[in-house]
Formats: C-alpha cells, structure tokens, sequence
C-alpha cells in the first residue's frame, strides 16, 4: 500500500511537470502576449486596457503580473535573471536599482528608441538622463511624476487663503490655519517619511541634495542639519497630523484632517476615485523654495522605467512594444486613463494645474531633483526610511537620526565609491 | 448564566471591529470618513463597491482555481498527515518522535525566505504558473499542521480499539480508514477549515509562483487594491472586496458548525 | 462493529501502553514518507539555499561570495537585533496569554453548551479576512483620532510609541486568532469521553476541580498542538507588523523574522538577513523540541 502511495504522489509530481504551463515555453519563439511584470497590482486594469490597444496596432497584447510588496517583487525580478522564467516585460526603480541590474548585463538596451523618440519629440533630452549609464539608454519611462502639493480648496476656500508663492507665505497658510485648528499638513512614519526631508532640502540647496545622494556629502553635514531643525521647528509648531495616523492621505485631504498633502501627481488618482472636482475640491500647487534666492524652484521629479531583457523571451516583441509605449497615441491613452501625467510632451492633459507644472517642467522652468526614494542606494534608504520615521514620531532625537543614516551611508561608499 | 454572559460579552467586543468592517464595506465609495466609520450610512453600495474593485481586478478563472487550491491541497495534507500521525502514534514507529519533529520542521522556516528558492526551483521544473505546482505547495505547507493534530489526537485514542481490530484481522491500513479517520472527524473538519482558509487568503506563493490570471490566486488579483499606495483606492472598496472573498471561508464555518457541537464524535462508531 | 471510545487517561497513559504489537514493520516508514517527502523537498530543500547564503555575501545579482562567520558576526553586535528579540519574545509571551489563554476560556465555556458553536462563530469571523484587510479594519480604531482613544478618554499614539504598538498589535492579532485556538481546544475537549467526567461528578467534583483534576489533563494532546503551534507562529511574527507598522517607526516594532525580511529584501543584503533566518529557525526548532519533547513523556 505505501509503495502505491508513494507511486500516486510520483505521479502527481509528474503530471504537474507535465502540465507545466507558461514556465515551461522553450525562449527565443515568437511571442502575441507579452508578460507585463510589475509591482503596481492596483493598475492591471490600465495595463489591460494598454494591452487591448497594442494589440490592435502591433499585434502584441499584454498580460499584466501584479505585485503588491515591492521588495519582495524586485527580489523575484533579480531571481528571474538566473532562472527559467523571465518576464517580457517590466517594471523597475529608477537611480541606483537600475544601475545595478544594468552593471550585470541583464537590461536590454533601448538607445535605438530614445535616439529616435526625441527627434520626433515623444521624448525629452532631459528625461534620457535618469535612463542613461555608460552613454547607452535602457528601458523606457513607464510613468512620470512631478510632486507638489495638494489642497483642500474648500479649506482654503473658508479662510480666504491662497496657494503661497514663497516659503514664508506657506508657513503664513500653515499658521491661519493652526489659529482656526485645522491641521496644516499630512506626515506619516511609514514609508513616506522622506518626503518632507527632500522637500526641505531641495528647496534650500538642490546641490547638496545632490551630494548627499551620491555620497560626496555627509548627513551630519550643517546644511542637512538645519534641515532637520527647520523640520523640527514646523512639527514642533503644531502644523502636522499625528504621523501614525493610518488614514488613507486621500481620506485626510478630503475630510480635512489635514489641508495640504504633498505628493507625486499620481496623487490625482486618489482624488478622482473619490469623486473630487479639480478646481472647486482641490488643486495642487508647487512647492515654493526654502531659500528664495535660488535661482529656479525645486521640483521633485520621480520616473519609473519599464524595461525588457537581454534574454528575454522574445527580445524583438520587447524591443516592438516598448518602442510603440513611448508613442504620443499610446502616451494619449495612458496618461488618460490614470489622470496623470505623461514622459511624452506632445500629450496633452486634461487637468489643468497638472497641465501646468509638465509644461512648465519641459520648459526648463525649474530645478528637477531626483525623488529621494531612487537617488539613494537601497541599504543607505532602508534606514533613512526608519530614521526619518523614528523622527516624525520623537523629532527631538534628530541628530541621532543623522547619525545613525550617516552610518549606513559610511558602510555602503565604503565600498561603492 | 455567568458563561453565557462573559461568551456574550466577549463575543460583542469581538464583533465590534467585524461591525465597522460590515458598516463601511457598504458605504458608498466617495462617503468614507475614517472618524465617523462607526456611523451606518443607510446606503447599500457593498454591491457597486464589489463591482469597482473586480473592474480593476481580472478575477474570472481565479476564483475556480482559488477552490480548487484550498480544497484539494487540505484535504490531501489531512490524509497524508492523518497517516503520518497513526503511522507514528498506533503502529509506532521507531524513532517516531524524530519522524514527527521531521515533518513538524517543515512548519518553522520563515516563509518568505522560501519563496525565490522555490521559484526558481519552479522555473526550472516547469512548475511555474501551473496549477499542479500550487497544489503541490500548498499541500507541502500543510501537512505538517494535519500531522501535529492527527498524531496528537491519537495519542488520546486508546489503544485497545487498535488491538481489537488486529484480532478481527484487519489490515493496518483498513484500521486506518475505517475506524481511525472516522474517529478524529472533528479533527480533520477543522485542520480542513484552517488550512482551507489559509490558503483562500495566501498571497505569498501565489505571488511568487504563477503569472497567468487564470492559475493565480484570488487574493493575489485583489491585493494590490488594498495595499497599493499608487492604487488610491477608496477604503470601502478595499473592504467590499475582502468582506466578499471572505464569505466562502465563512460559508465553511456555518456549513461545519455542527461538527463542532458536544459529542458528535463521541460514542459508537 | 461498535467500539467504546476509552482514553488513556492523561498523564498516566502513556506507561499502561501495552508493548509493541507485532506489526507490518516493513510498511510503517512508507507510511510516513508522502508526508516526508513533501516536506523535505518543497520546504527543506529551499531553506538549504537560506542556509548557503546566510555564509556569503550577496546582493541578489552578483554571485554570492563566500564570507565565513562574519555575517552571524555582525548579528552578535547589532543593536537592532536586541530590540526585535525583545519584541518577539513579547509576541511569544503575549500570545501565550492572549490568543492561546483567551481561546482555551472560550472554548472551555462554550463546547458543552446548547449551540455553543453559535456563541463561537464571532471569534471565528475575523479569522476569514485577509491580512491587508486587516489594516484597514483597524486603522481607524487605532489612530491618533480614532476609536480606541476616544472610549479610552485617553490620547495614545498606539502604533508608534514602543512598547505601546508592539501591544496593541497583540491585541489586533488575537482578534483575528483567537478562533483557531478555540476550534482546536473544542476539538480537544470533544474527544474527551464523558465516563471520566460523570464519574468525577459523581465523586463530587464540579466547576473549577473537575476541570483542574480531570478535563484539563484529559485535553492535554491538543492543549500541546495549540500550545506548540503558537510558540513557532508567534516567534515567525511577521505579516501583522508588515501591515501595521513595518516595524517602525525607527525599527522599534520589528520582530525577528521583520528584521530578516528587511535586510535581505528591502536593504538587498541576503547573506545577513539569510543568517537572522538562520538564527530564528534554530531558536524556534530548539524551542519545539525543548516543549514537544516534555510533552510527549506527559501526554
């Protein structure tokens, strides 16, 4: 008896390796349907939809593989490289995640495509910069953001208040605000817990943001610590929400807990699903510099790439499908769909404030810094992440945040310089 | 009285959070406020807000693969793990104990730290995205729980209605099957119901090893609405979601309460 | 055939075992090995890899480069890791009270009453929702303005000063886990045969004696099943804290298996986290056996 149950679960070993579905397809065949790996689970259906399209004008359809935990995802994506199955597609962090993945050889290169989409103007010059290593592009943007911040317009509305165009005008709506106990800003402890340190820090000296992002600058340096102080000084005002507040931040701007939150402008998605008028709900302005003697105001820039192998499945469906992305008629459709914006300057969007700040970007109009979360290297990050959130929580312990990043930061140019 | 009282009681506070799970799954998608969630608001969207979430969620052939998973790999791991436990426990085994600790091992690895070893395993294999690799896992996760109980409960059976049976001349494995399973009926009903319900709700193997919409998990199509910081879903969508995928879970309890009731498992078999 | 069902009467039971039976010897490993063989090759083999990784340097990409002991080194000097034992241990201390202490009342009350299964079924509902539902669920009970606070009549930043967050994370995980506890033990103390029991009651025990002296040793198999699934699942707490808090903020919620999580998937450093595996599966393997073994001599 045992030996036949040892036989029916050979068996069923068997039939699985048998009936092996996708992970078993032989590579280098001629792919219609073309994996779209991605750890945005919550954007299938824009995928899908994306898909439908492609496969009308270029044969290839998509099928979307949603993620919901980010690291675990990226783990699965490194393990990919060295095993059987490999996505057609996917998507990926800009800033040092993909310089390493680049360095090992594995990204496909898409210079082909970017040479050819700037001329045609699908592109920018400016853009190609966060998509270049060793003078070669690789992947295309899959989505483009720009932060600011967005209001409560009703709020704003009721105590006459107007977006700021300097720093001191801001801290001004944050205090009438305070006077009428409404709570200026959203924080919170998790994740986004750098958002107001790159703010900050962008708007008094976007060098030293550079700096410090490519470790010619120490955490411990002054201009980071009176960041820190200055911080400090608008939590310590009462400005904030309670920063463990686990209230969706479209929740927050709607039912006024806070009035301001600042975020990319794919933050417009939260707005439009809970049924939100740009305009006469909320807008978004730009966040006015710290130092008003800068000569152009920081504007905190995020693009996230969408990438294909060198050993991928089927390299020239890839290569077709990417290409065809970057088209202002996929672009149209894309950004259309999600209510933001688009890495294509030729698309043009139908909200209006968003509208501005792309033109206003391509235009040269302000100083683009690289989000916090892809200018840093992931060990120096994971504890900047838990450093600033220890801070939002206990903001007197400020330096010893400092330091404790400056450590990780000191570990990793160690032997990353 | 008194234990009705301090089981109702208890039952109440219990039921609080389950309340405003109910209450704001069925407020309508642009309504929520999270310092008024314990307010009904009379509206009956549960139906619309479900519509919303499986609109941006390709559910079609999850659902049927999602049963087949949480049905099949349980009640495989019951009954390879029912007969590790007779196996070690009646017919001792030698070295049971080790054998037991063997198969219990299987319960102390940190999951996580499994799942790009076994994808890449799976790749190789040609077990990814196969709905014969998922059933193989899920029962691999599972039976060292049926195993724990099944062995466990067997010690308590006594050992006489084994030796009487042996006298009747019946083989070990009809001993097994024919008065042994029946026995630990109630045992069985609910290692089947968590491990039913662990794998209606797993997100990490089907994550990590299946790719086609109609070999993963249900959960799996459904998560990123509620974790996504980019999704912006509207909270009572998230929770119209995970209160609807829940009710198959909670039909399973209601439909096995009466396994549960004082007795049933008792007396002649 | 009709057969009494007789117990062996707890911790005596086990020396009135007769000997050996003569059986099949030949089949009984046979017995055990889809069990075996499962285990070993879908759960064993993967943490091998673990095991490998946690004596290199590796980032994923690059091939893993041997680094000897230096990795479990480095586990003896961080900082960090003092405060994620600290915080599971809470985990096992509390669950022990709470989900295992909470779901043994329960169902100590409820398994002979009339429809007892109905007063259970509320411990059981929270069971079936998902982990991210879970947050939700909650977010507005715990938060600064919420709930909790408010009939509290007090102000408590329950998920972020520690150990306030570590605790009230204890109470959102019994919430969801009581009822596995109670439907194990209603299994354990449906299997107890009523002879026992009305003989006791005819001696005069009642209440809390009969319980004492003749229940609770006669639920002992499963008492140990709750009890040893509860220890490992406690000192693996992860997915609550992931949810909740990402064993934050500044790394004051994190258990042992966050801890490991972060550094080998957030931090991309896979021989150090490989080795907090390492380190939290012999701690939990050495926990159970400790208990298992004591058990099995008792029961």
């Amino acid at each position: 008896m045992s030996r036949s149950l040892t036989a029916a679960l050979t068996a069923a070993v068997l039939l699985a390796a048998a009936c092996g579905g996708g992970g078993a397809e032989a590579p280098r065949q001629s792919k219609t349907e073309l994996s779209l790996y991605n750890d945005k689970g919550a954007w299938s259906k824009y995928f899908e939809d994306m898909g439908a399209l492609s496969k009308q004008r270029i044969g290839l359809s998509v099928k979307p593989v949603g993620h919901t935990d980010s690291a675990q995802y990226q783990a699965l994506i490194k393990a990919s490289f060295r095993a059987g199955v490999k996505p057609d597609l996917f998507t990926w962090q800009t800033g040092g995640m993909l310089e390493e993945i680049v360095k090992q050889k594995q990204v496909a290169d898409t210079t082909a495509i970017w040479q050819e989409a700037i001329k045609n103007g699908d592109l920018s010059q400016d853009l190609a910069s966060y998509y270049t290593f060793g003078g070669k592009q690789y992947c295309v943007p899959l989505n483009v953001a720009y932060w600011g911040m967005f209001y409560n317009k009703k709020i704003f509305d009721k105590y006459g208040l107007q977006p700021p165009t300097t720093w001191d005008e801001l801290v001004k709506i944050a205090d009438t605000l305070k006077q009428n106990n409404v709570k200026a800003f959203y924080h919170t402890s998790v994740l986004f817990s750098f958002v107001w340190f790159e703010q900050l820090l962008a708007g008094s000296d976007p060098d030293l943001y550079d700096r410090l992002s490519t470790g010619k600058a120490k955490y411990t340096d002054p201009g980071v610590v009176q960041v820190m102080e200055r911080w400090k000084s608008l939590i310590d005002a009462g400005y904030f929400i309670n920063p463990g507040d686990k209230t969706d931040p479209g929740d927050v701007l709607k039912n006024g807990k806070a009035a301001m939150v600042s975020f990319g402008t794919w933050f417009n998605t939260s707005m439009t699903q809970r049924s939100m008028q740009a305009g006469t709900d909320y807008g978004f302005f730009v966040i006015p510099n710290v130092n008003p003697s800068l000569p152009k105001t920081s504007v905190v820039f995020e693009s996230g790439p969408l990438c294909s192998l060198v050993k991928a499945p089927d390299p020239e469906a890839g290569m077709k499908f990417l290409k065809w992305w970057t088209t202002t008629e996929a672009q149209e459709k894309w950004s259309a769909s999600r209510g933001d914006v688009s890495a294509n300057p030729k698309v043009t969007i139908a909200d209006q404030a968003i509208g501005q700040i792309t033109k206003d970007a391509g235009s040269g109009k302000y100083r683009l810094v690289n989000r916090y979360f892809e200018a840093t290297p992931p060990p120096i990050l994971t504890a900047a992440l838990d450093g600033f959130g220890l801070f939002v929580t206990k903001p007197g312990e400020y330096r010893k945040v400092l330091e404790d990043i400056q450590k990780a930061a000191d570990d990793y140019w160690s032997t990353h310089q | 009285m008194i234990r009705r009282a301090v089981l109702l009681v208890l039952g109440l506070v219990w039921l609080g959070p389950t309340y405003l799970l109910v209450v704001n799954a069925f407020r309508p998608a642009n309504s929520y406020d999270a310092s008024r969630a314990w307010a009904p608001s009379g509206d009956i969207a549960i139906f619309q807000n479900f519509a919303l979430a499986i609109e941006r969620a390709d559910l079609g052939g999850s659902l049927a693969s999602t049963l087949l998973y949480s049905v099949v790999s349980p009640a495989l791991a019951v009954l390879i793990g029912a007969l590790a436990g007779y196996t070690i426990v009646v017919l001792r085994l030698r070295g049971g104990f080790w054998w037991f600790m063997l198969i219990f091992g299987g319960t102390i690895f940190p999951t996580q730290m499994l799942l790009v070893p076994l994808f890449v395993t799976y790749s190789d294999a040609g077990l990814y995205d196969s709905r014969p690799g998922m059933i193989l896992v899920y029962t691999a996760v599972s039976v060292p729980l049926a195993a724990f109980v099944l062995r466990n409960f067997f010690t308590g059976v006594a050992f006489s209605i084994f030796e009487a049976a042996r006298m009747d001349g019946a083989s070990t494995l009809r001993i097994f099957v024919r008065i042994y399973l029946p026995l630990a009926g109630s045992a069985l009903a609910a290692v089947f119901i968590l491990e039913f319900t662990f794998i209606w709700n797993d997100l990490l193997f089907g994550l990590a090893l299946t790719q086609t919409s109609g070999v993963r998990p249900v959960m799996t199509q459904l998560a990123g609405l509620m974790t996504d910081v980019y999704a912006g879903t509207p909270v009572p969508v998230g929770l119209a979601a995970g209160l609807v995928v829940s009710l198959p879970t909670v039909a399973l309890f209601l439909a096995t309460q009466r396994l549960f009731a004082r007795g049933l498992s008792l007396g002649s078999v | 055939m009709t057969l009494q069902l007789e117990r062996a009467p707890g911790r005596a039971g086990g020396a009135r075992r007769p000997r050996r039976a003569p059986l099949h010897g030949r089949l009984r490993p046979g017995y055990v090995a889809p069990a075996v063989l499962l285990v070993a090759a879908l759960l064993y083999a993967p943490f091998l890899w673990t095991v490998y990784l946690s004596f290199t340097s590796y980032d994923g990409l690059a091939p893993p480069a041997f680094a000897g002991l230096r990795n479990f080194g480095e586990l003896l000097e961080d900082p960090a890791l003092l405060t994620s034992i600290r915080n599971t241990l809470i985990w096992v201390a509390g669950t022990m009270v709470l989900p295992v202490g909470l779901g043994l009342l329960v169902a100590v009350l409820s398994y002979d009453l009339p429809r007892g299964a109905w007063y259970r079924l509320p411990f059981m509902l929270p069971y079936a929702l998902s982990g991210a539902g879970l947050a939700m669920v909650w977010s507005p009970i715990l938060s600064h303005d919420g709930i909790a606070n408010r009939l509290l009549g007090v102000d408590t930043a329950f998920l972020q000063e520690e150990p306030h967050n570590t605790l009230a994370m204890l109470l959102v995980w019994t919430w969801q886990q009581l009822g596995v506890n109670t439907l194990l033990f209603v299994v354990g103390l449906q299997s107890i045969p009523k002879e026992p029991i009305e003989a006791a009651r005819l001696d005069g025990a009642s209440g809390w004696s009969l319980f004492r002296h003749v229940i609770w040793p006669l639920m002992a198999p499963l008492t140990a099943v709750v009890v040893g699934l509860a220890l490992v699942a406690s000192l693996k707490t992860f997915d609550i804290v992931w949810v909740m808090t990402q064993g934050g903020p500044g790394r004051n919620s994190e258990t042992l298996a966050v801890t490991m999580y972060r550094e080998t998937f957030v931090a991309s450093q896979y021989g150090y986290g490989s080795a907090v595996a390492v380190l939290l599966t012999v701690v939990a393997g050495l926990a159970s056996y400790l208990y298992l073994r004591g058990q099995v001599r008792t029961a």
